[in-house]
């Protein structure tokens, strides 16, 4: 015991310093972040396209005196991050959104600034987008956010190769897809990649082929508060032809246990374990940056297929608009902020955009599709959306946020054959309507 | 008179050896491949390289800052505890009067409380405080629900100091605090050891604080660096994995260097 | 997660050698741990209970709503399910985890001569955080990328996390994994403890091995078990960072325990509410199963603290 004895009091000792040195050392950073004098935080969804963010607000602090600080946040916790820091004090200065619902509880808590101010004083960051995208951000009357990545059509992806070796062409209709399934089965890959995992890629399934079997009304209906709509018959046979799909076995079955946003899905394309992936057009930037090879070479791409007697029209795309940055009220630097988002129609900002494969909304992008680094898949993808009589938002940001879960469990267990068409039907007409 | 073996025993241990070696052989493995021969070939083979890039990489990725917070977590949680557990303890066990009892009461029912129940109340706290997204706002919680635990130790040490040495001390006419400080606390190495040790492990490994009351990259301790890896690059097995072992190796050296306090302080209760 | 073994060592400090009064400190010498410990524990908990009668969306400030939040939390079958789905998981781990423990202590304990190396192996997984753990067996476990893949043998499809069973089972695996060398710790400190001289009574008997074990060993080793108990079942009830991180309660919501439950209910749903009054159960529920098992043993009436370690 004896030999011991300097060990308490050194400890003692030492304890006693290094609480002062970091309670002084914390303080000090506590003074600054209240303070924050000359910075503005940036709060985006983490993934591959955070290399543009990054560049973006490199060239902002390059010139301005205020900095811009970039904050990401895996895509995967994003929202429920976003809510939880809102309403505190270290919430940022400006946030990625998806624009309609997913902002309208922030513009009633009062909590965002109306981006009207900015656009009396520069009419540029309402003009220079295409006016239908920078509406998805209108809540209202008032805007209250700037378009700030690229539209995100989703497009049916497929891996070339695969594909030429089952002697499978890219389906243009729901029979060619069965028995393009059928064929790949036949050859031991799982036909159709799926972050069932993640959920919202299961989701997609349902929005094509509602939209494909009833038209975009049918979801503007059940979303407007009529619940009838979700028993209807055509509801009915979508969930049907699903149904089919799944048990023809075109997503193999492990699909819950895989996930996009952890590189999963993506992975089993690139590496011919999968022929298909259903997904928002940025598949092409996750391919470009976790296997550049494959993106460059083996990486095809269709619109969703046609079904024979639907309703809706074969040109009709579902994803989200764009991504949007909205401005909280309590930012100390308003000037800075409306300064940075001038950036989001800047040429530079473009033609970053284009080279990872997104397709800004700005006016000016058209000028800028033959530099990008795969300008047929932006053309593609511009033809695409101009095209499109219909462009449905993805059901899970166009609810209310409550609803989120909710629709995101019933796709899963409808797909893992926990519930059946009834089951799911109910679950739709539960969800909470605006 | 020597036993025989338990056989029964030495099965189990035999199957328990594969289980746990065969997953950290893979880890291992795993970390000191390249991405491109990981995925050729499998969680299962053996590596054929060897490169450190996995580890380098992620240092590049935020790892060194995470650490570096974890470190300030670990060591104001430890300051805080050995500035308020010994004189607690020491009250406990030399005051008799009847407030005391009900101090100790209090923490006592504070072992019974898990952090996931306060943690909406906590975040409405550390708020409300302007100090959400600020490693203070981890300090201290972690700290606090360090403190029962530390106490029972503490308590456990000082009251095996004989009551004679203390009527030597009070004869010689020692102050309270002569007594404690020269009395008390070198004759609790063993308890301050194991509560040191205690404590740093819970700050090292806490998660559920740091996950709900930070968010930036100038806040990340190494625990919610890893559940952000995994959460947006968990197919880069090697680069995950590697981040799973630095996060581990300063608890590693501690388990190679201080056995003893490091097993009295994972076992908390009982470290008497 | 290191329970009410405490309550027990509590009961020694009524009976206190009296002493002179010189030299004792004053109650302000236990001032600031206290009153450090109210403000960071005793008052969130108070404040969980009052928020659990409040709906609260994390904008904007907390209304009262009487019972309203209790009745829907009542009223969600998500919530009955994960109550279930606690208990299942708590039962199992307690389950598989007792006799392996056990087993490995007993090992431990013993005289082999190789014994030293091993065990220092055997208690890595104590190293690692629950977090480090969660992420390295997700990774393990991954269908396409872990061991599934070169193992199908074994693992069929490798949809481990797309069924109920299989989800469970991961869980309930992990877990046991991570929590076994612990337990094991307790049995082998206990195991040390027991008298050698019943054993040589029982040889010069002529009991085997086995007889040894389950007339000696076990029997002797109660007071530990009760206690290991104890830490499964309030560890069980609590568990979460495994959760989060390797099955986030799914598929659907087959694994959503209500330790998951309440973090997801307030920090996913943004119903504080709800969240506070299913951790404020959550608290009741641990505290009433581990009062019950203390009572039901007797362990309270036992005087014996020393056997953890």
């Amino acid at each position: 015991m004896k030999k011991r004895a300097w060990f308490p009091r050194a400890v003692a000792g030492g304890a006693t310093l290094a609480l002062g040195l970091t309670l002084t050392a914390c303080g000090g950073d506590g003074a600054s972040a209240g303070g924050d004098s000359g910075t503005i935080h940036v709060l985006v969804y983490g993934d591959s396209a955070n290399k543009v963010e990054k560049a973006i607000v490199a060239e902002f602090n390059k010139t301005s005196k205020v900095k811009a600080v970039l904050d990401t946040v895996p895509g995967a916790d994003y929202q429920q991050k976003l809510q939880t820091v809102i309403n505190t004090k270290q919430a940022p200065d400006v946030f990625f959104n998806w624009g309609g619902g997913s902002i309208q509880p922030f513009v009633k808590a009062g909590l965002l600034l109306p981006l009207d101010d900015f656009i009396k004083k520069d009419p540029g960051l309402k003009d220079n987008f295409l006016s239908s995208v920078f509406n998805t951000a209108v809540v209202d009357g008032k805007s209250y956010g700037v378009p700030m990545r690229g539209t995100q059509p989703v497009l049916m992806f497929n891996n070339k190769k695969v594909l030429a070796d089952a002697g499978v062409q890219p389906p243009q209709t729901w029979d060619e897809l069965i028995a393009a399934v059928k064929k790949l089965k036949a050859k031991g890959v799982t036909p159709i990649a799926l972050g069932g995992g993640d959920q919202w890629p299961t989701l997609m399934w349902f929005e094509y082929l509602y939209d494909r079997v009833a038209g975009p009304e049918l979801f503007t209906k059940a979303l407007g508060g009529d619940k009838s709509a979700w028993e209807s018959e055509d509801s009915k046979k979508a969930l049907s032809m699903l149904k089919e799909l799944i048990d023809a076995g075109a997503f193999g079955t492990n699909f819950d246990s895989v996930k996009f946003t952890d590189g999963g899905s993506p992975q089993l394309l690139a590496s011919g374990k999968a022929g298909f992936e259903l997904m928002g057009s940025w598949e092409y930037s996750t391919q470009q940056d976790a296997s550049p090879d494959f993106a460059k070479n083996d990486l095809g791409y269709t619109n969703f297929p046609t079904v024979a007697g639907g309703k809706g029209d074969a040109a009709n795309v579902v994803g989200n608009t764009n991504n949007f940055y909205s401005v909280l009220k309590k930012t100390e630097h308003p000037e800075a902020v409306a300064e940075f988002l001038k950036l989001m129609y800047s040429d530079d900002f473009v033609k970053q955009q284009l080279a990872i494969g997104n397709l800004p909304t700005t006016t000016n992008t058209t000028k800028f599709l033959d530099t990008a680094d795969n300008p047929d898949y932006l053309k593609y993808q511009f033809d695409l959306v101009d095209k499109a009589p219909s462009f449905q938002l993805s059901w899970d940001q166009a609810y209310p946020p409550s609803g989120i879960t909710p629709i995101h469990q019933a796709v899963q267990q409808f797909f893992n054959g926990q519930v059946d068409a009834d089951g799911f039907i109910k679950a739709m007409q539960a969800l909470p309507t605006s | 008179m020597r036993r025989r073996p338990n056989y029964l025993a030495g099965l189990g241990a035999l199957l328990w050896l594969a289980l746990v070696g065969l997953p950290l052989y893979v880890m291992l493995g795993a970390t000191v491949q390249t991405r491109e021969e990981y995925s050729a070939g499998g969680p299962l083979a053996f590596p054929r390289s060897f490169t450190l890039d996995n580890y380098i990489q992620d240092f590049g990725n935020g790892f060194g800052q995470y650490f570096l917070n974890t470190v300030v977590v670990t060591v104001s949680v430890v300051a805080i505890v050995l500035l308020l557990v010994p004189p607690l303890a020491f009250t406990i066990v030399r005051n008799r009067g009847r407030g005391t009892s009900g101090v100790f009461r209090l923490f006592l029912l504070g072992l019974a409380i898990p952090a996931q129940a306060v943690i909406v109340p906590m975040f409405y706290v550390i708020s409300k405080a302007g100090l959400y997204d600020n490693l203070i706002g981890v300090i201290l919680p972690t700290a606090a629900f360090c403190l029962p635990v530390c106490t029972l130790i503490l308590t456990g040490t000082m009251r095996d100091i004989t009551s004679d040495l203390f009527e030597a001390m009070a004869m010689d006419g020692a102050s309270v605090r002569r007594t404690f400080f020269q009395l008390v606390l070198p004759l609790s190495g063993s308890g301050l050891s194991t509560i040191v040790v205690f404590s740093a492990l819970q700050a090292w490994n806490g998660f559920l604080f740091p996950l709900v009351l930070t968010q930036s990259e100038e806040t990340k301790v190494i625990t919610l660096g890893l559940y952000n890896f995994r959460t947006q690059y968990g197919i880069n097995i090697p680069g995950l994995l590697a981040a799973v072992v630095l996060s581990t190796i300063p608890v590693l050296l501690v388990y190679l260097f201080a056995r003893r306090a490091l097993v009295q302080g994972l076992m908390g209760v009982g470290g008497k | 997660m290191v329970s009410l073994t405490a309550t027990v060592t509590g009961k020694r400090q009524t009976q206190r050698p009296a002493g002179r009064s010189i030299g004792r400190p004053g109650l302000a010498w236990a001032l600031p741990a206290t009153i450090f410990f109210a403000l960071f524990a005793v008052v969130p908990l108070v404040l969980v209970a009052v928020l659990s009668f409040t709906t609260w969306s994390g904008l904007g400030s907390p209304e009262y709503a009487g019972f309203d939040t209790w009745a829907r939390v009542f009223q969600d079958p998500v919530m009955i399910k994960s109550l279930w789905l606690s208990v299942l998981l708590t039962v199992l781990g307690v389950v598989v985890q007792t006799p392996l423990s056990i087993l490995l202590g007993v090992w431990a304990a013993g005289p082999q001569r190789n014994r030293a190396v091993l065990s220092a192996i055997f208690f890595v997984p104590l190293l690692l955080s629950a977090t480090a753990v969660s992420v390295l067996w997700r990774a393990l476990l991954d269908p396409n990328f872990g061991v599934p893949s070169q193992a199908r043998w074994l693992f069929g499809d490798g949809n481990l996390f797309g069924t109920q069973t299989a989800a469970i089972g991961v869980l309930v695996f992990v877990s046991t994994w991570q929590f076994t060398p612990f337990h094991a710790l307790i049995y082998q400190g206990a195991t040390r403890a027991i008298p050698q001289v019943l054993y040589q009574a029982a040889q010069i008997d002529g009991a085997g091995t086995v007889r040894q074990f389950f007339h000696i060993t076990l029997p002797q080793l109660r007071n530990s078990i009760i206690t290991s108990m104890i830490l499964m079942i309030v560890g069980g009830l609590t568990t979460f960072d495994t959760v989060l991180i390797l099955t986030q309660g799914g598929p659907g919501t087959d694994t959503t325990i209500s330790a998951y439950y309440m973090y997801d209910k307030a920090f996913k749903g943004f119903d504080f509410g709800a969240g506070a009054a299913v951790a404020l159960m959550l608290v009741v529920v641990a505290t009433v199963i581990s009062l019950v098992v203390v009572r039901v043993s007797g362990y309270d009436k036992m005087a014996g603290t020393k056997e953890g370690l």
